[in-house]
């Protein structure tokens, strides 16, 4: 599903968005005056410190949270002040998740799981959509599998059918939040390496939360926050050169 | 959308309120009889020695049984889904060295002290009633003013086997913890371990012998009735051995009584997913409806067995109809009896709101995934209304057949031996489903308005 704006346009977009939790003294600013425009068709790493506000502009940009100032825009929708229900369709018709953990609906088998998203819009998935997420659920060695519920898949294997899912509707973005936090680094660079072929291979954008370095110089881009603030911006790094920036980074704090 | 702070906990205060609602009402109710039958004493029997009271003590008494049976099936299952619901937490305290039988022993303890405060809240609330209700009649005049006792010592006796039945029902419920193992501490995936099989196949034997045995038992006592008044003897044992048989083996008729009840509903996305949560956790959805199936059936049984009784004495003894003495007498019983039904009701409504509660993260994750207030709303109605009509339906099934086999057993031969139709008692079956359509509304609003007022980022932070 594509918005009509031009290729060059942002799929995801934030303006001066801060966030505050807490009220009163106990204030804390996860985010200060964040911009950021996500590209379209661009694997995106957000990398920074535990507490840094990875997660909750990941979040904001889902609308799965709202800025406490500024703007969010997903295409050209300004989602900044929709209501529950347009953020849901939204998040339903639109955007994909990998959560770290818990990603998958303990009474569902892995099929169910994956055509979750068309099951929630009521609707089946059209043969154009079944051949890809047949492609999707053999590439992701997933086909013997299908019949199998939460349980009695392996953590990758688990991870390996959300971004199935995330991927299955094609949806404009899709968020990744340390989807291989769990993962031992092997089965983490593995599913890693799959939603990088997503993005270089079908053109997905995907915009990811990682500590990694090696996970992130397989992005196109990588983005730094430190303190609820941007402090780099830079296009494909090598594993190294995102090790020394985390690292001077740790220094400075 | 809302955003909370507050994550969503289930206090044990929350988690006992059920237990304790359950205990009350069932010692309040024995309490309340005991009371009544000792006011009934002061009244009539006026010097004969207290066996009027022994007469009317000992009729209430099984009505009392019967409501405390109900009571600690109901009790056991909601420890059941208690122990469920913390089955992550116990696997932490076991990973980190603490044994189960320490740990069942302490969720027995809680059930102690659930059983004691229900106990002293009914045995008030009992005798708060017993005596407004002394009061009031004395006042209008339905009741003589004579000297009525105050507290019938008998009345320890429901107090003491509330405190013990709540008790052992919440040893019999804990018994789940032997079942979580320390790995479940670490898992991703939120399952219940599958569990012994092997005590599975002795129980679904043991099942299967019981109805099978206790069903012949039933055919035996209906062919006995046809010469002899005395076939409801082995007709009632039957009954008994059957049914018991049917609650041991639920958690094998219930989920496929569950799946032949979701068929109704359709294919819509929260109905297919209501349909799913009901059927995929067998256990679960047995803790949740066998009470209730327990309660229903033993109205319906009571019911039918009434109404065929009523309309044989009328083509016996036409004089009998419109008896008033009859008609109140079934009455009496018959409230007497829907008590259980009651006490069942409240538990079903407490388990699934329970059961509902702990699927936080899950309702959580579908929300950001895109199901929105109303699906999940529609969602949470469905599984209720699926669990409550599959409940409701297999106990009026249930009931009907036993219904009827008793008044058969006992009247067959009194009738010229002949079988006859069962009499379903049509103004019971329409309250029971305007009841059971009630109780699936109920149980549905605390679960809904908790999956909704909770942000979807809340709830899959919830643990
Ligand atoms: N619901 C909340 N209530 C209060 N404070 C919050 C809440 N969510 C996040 N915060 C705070 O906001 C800041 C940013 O949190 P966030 O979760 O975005 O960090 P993060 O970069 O994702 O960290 P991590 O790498 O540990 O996941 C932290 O200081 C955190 O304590
Ligand atoms: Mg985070």
């Amino acid at each position: 599903m594509h918005t009509p704006a031009s290729d060059s346009s942002p799929i995801a977009r934030l303006e001066t968005v801060s966030k505050y939790f807490g009220i009163g003294s106990t204030t804390v600013p996860a985010l200060d005056r964040v911009s950021l425009g996500i590209r379209r068709g661009e694997f995106t790493a957000i990398m920074g410190p535990s507490g840094s506000g990875k997660s909750t502009l990941m979040h904001i940009m889902a609308g799965l949270d709202s800025p406490t100032e500024g703007r969010a825009w997903l295409g050209d929708t300004d989602i900044t002040n929709l209501g529950d229900t347009e953020l849901t369709l939204l998040r339903r018709r639109r955007i994909g998740f990998v959560f770290q953990s818990f990603n998958l609906v303990p009474t569902l088998d892995v099929r169910g799981n994956v055509l979750l998203p068309f099951q929630l819009d009521g609707r089946a998935p059209t043969p154009d959509e079944s051949a890809w997420i047949d492609l999707l659920l053999t590439s992701l060695g997933l086909r013997d599998r299908l019949g199998h519920r939460p349980h009695q898949l392996s953590g990758g294997q688990q991870q390996r059918v959300a971004i199935a899912r995330a991927l299955g509707t094609r949806p404009d973005l899709v968020f990744a939040d340390e989807p291989t936090g769990n993962l031992d680094s092997r089965t983490g660079r593995e599913v890693l390496a799959l939603l990088a072929t997503a993005a270089r291979e079908y053109g997905q954008s995907i915009a990811m939360v990682t500590h990694d370095p090696i996970a992130a110089s397989s992005a196109d881009r990588v983005i730094f926050l430190a303190d609820g603030r941007i402090v780099d911006d830079r296009a494909r790094s090598s594993a190294e050169d995102i090790s020394r920036f985390m690292l001077s980074m740790e220094r400075a704090a | 959308m809302s955003r909370g702070n507050e994550l969503p906990r289930y206090s044990s205060s929350r988690e006992h309120a059920s237990g304790i609602l359950v205990a009350a009402l069932g010692s309040t109710f024995g309490v309340g009889l005991l009371q009544a039958t000792g006011f009934l004493t002061d009244l009539f029997d006026t010097g004969g020695g207290g066996t009027l009271q022994v007469a009317l003590a000992s009729v209430a008494l099984v009505f009392i049984l019967l409501a405390l049976y109900v009571a600690a099936i109901v009790t056991a299952n909601t420890f059941g889904t208690i122990v469920a619901g913390r089955a992550r937490s116990i696997a932490l305290l076991r990973l980190v060295g603490a044994s189960a039988h320490t740990l069942r022993r302490s969720v027995a303890r809680e059930g102690l002290r659930v059983g004691a405060v229900g106990a002293a809240i009914g045995a008030v609330a009992g005798l708060a009633i017993s005596h407004t209700a002394l009061r009031i009649g004395i006042a209008t005049g339905t009741l003589p003013d004579v000297a009525y006792r105050a507290i019938d010592p008998l009345i320890v006796l429901p107090v003491a086997m509330v405190v013990l039945t709540t008790w052992l029902a919440s040893h019999v419920g804990s018994r789940a913890v032997l079942g979580v193992s320390p790995l479940q501490a670490t898992g991703a995936a939120e399952e219940p371990a599958p569990g012994d099989e092997n005590r599975h196949v002795v129980r679904l034997v043991f099942a299967i012998l019981l109805v099978a045995g206790g069903t012949g038992m039933l055919a035996l006592g209906i062919l006995l009735g046809l010469v002899s008044p005395a076939g409801i003897i082995v007709a009632f044992f039957g009954g008994i051995a059957s049914f018991s048989g049917v609650v041991l083996g639920a958690r094998w008729i219930l989920p496929a009584t569950l799946r032949l009840v979701g068929r109704l509903f359709g294919r819509s996305s929260p109905v297919t997913l209501a349909a799913a949560n009901a059927v995929r956790y067998p256990e679960r959805s047995t803790r949740t409806t066998v009470g209730l199936v327990i309660g229903v059936t033993l109205v319906t049984t009571f019911a039918v067995a009434m109404t065929s009784y009523e309309s044989f004495l009328f083509s016996e003894y036409p004089d009998s109809a419109g008896d008033p003495s009859l008609t109140i007498t079934i009455a009496v019983l018959g409230g007497l009896i829907g008590f259980s039904a009651i006490i069942a009701a409240v538990g079903m409504v407490n388990n699934l709101s329970l059961s509902v509660l702990q699927r936080t993260r899950e309702l959580g994750l579908l929300r950001a995934l895109g199901f929105t207030s109303p699906q999940v709303r529609r969602m949470i109605l469905a599984e209720s209304a699926q669990m409550t009509i599959a409940a409701a339906g297999l106990g009026v099934l249930l009931g009907i057949g036993y219904g009827w086999a008793g008044a058969q057993a006992l009247l067959g031969s009194l009738a010229g031996a002949t079988l006859v139709l069962p009499l379903v008692p049509w103004p019971l079956v329409a309250m029971l489903i305007v009841g059971t359509a009630a109780l699936a509304w109920i149980a549905s609003i605390a679960p809904s308005r908790r999956a909704t007022s909770v942000s979807p980022l809340t709830a899959l932070a919830a643990t």
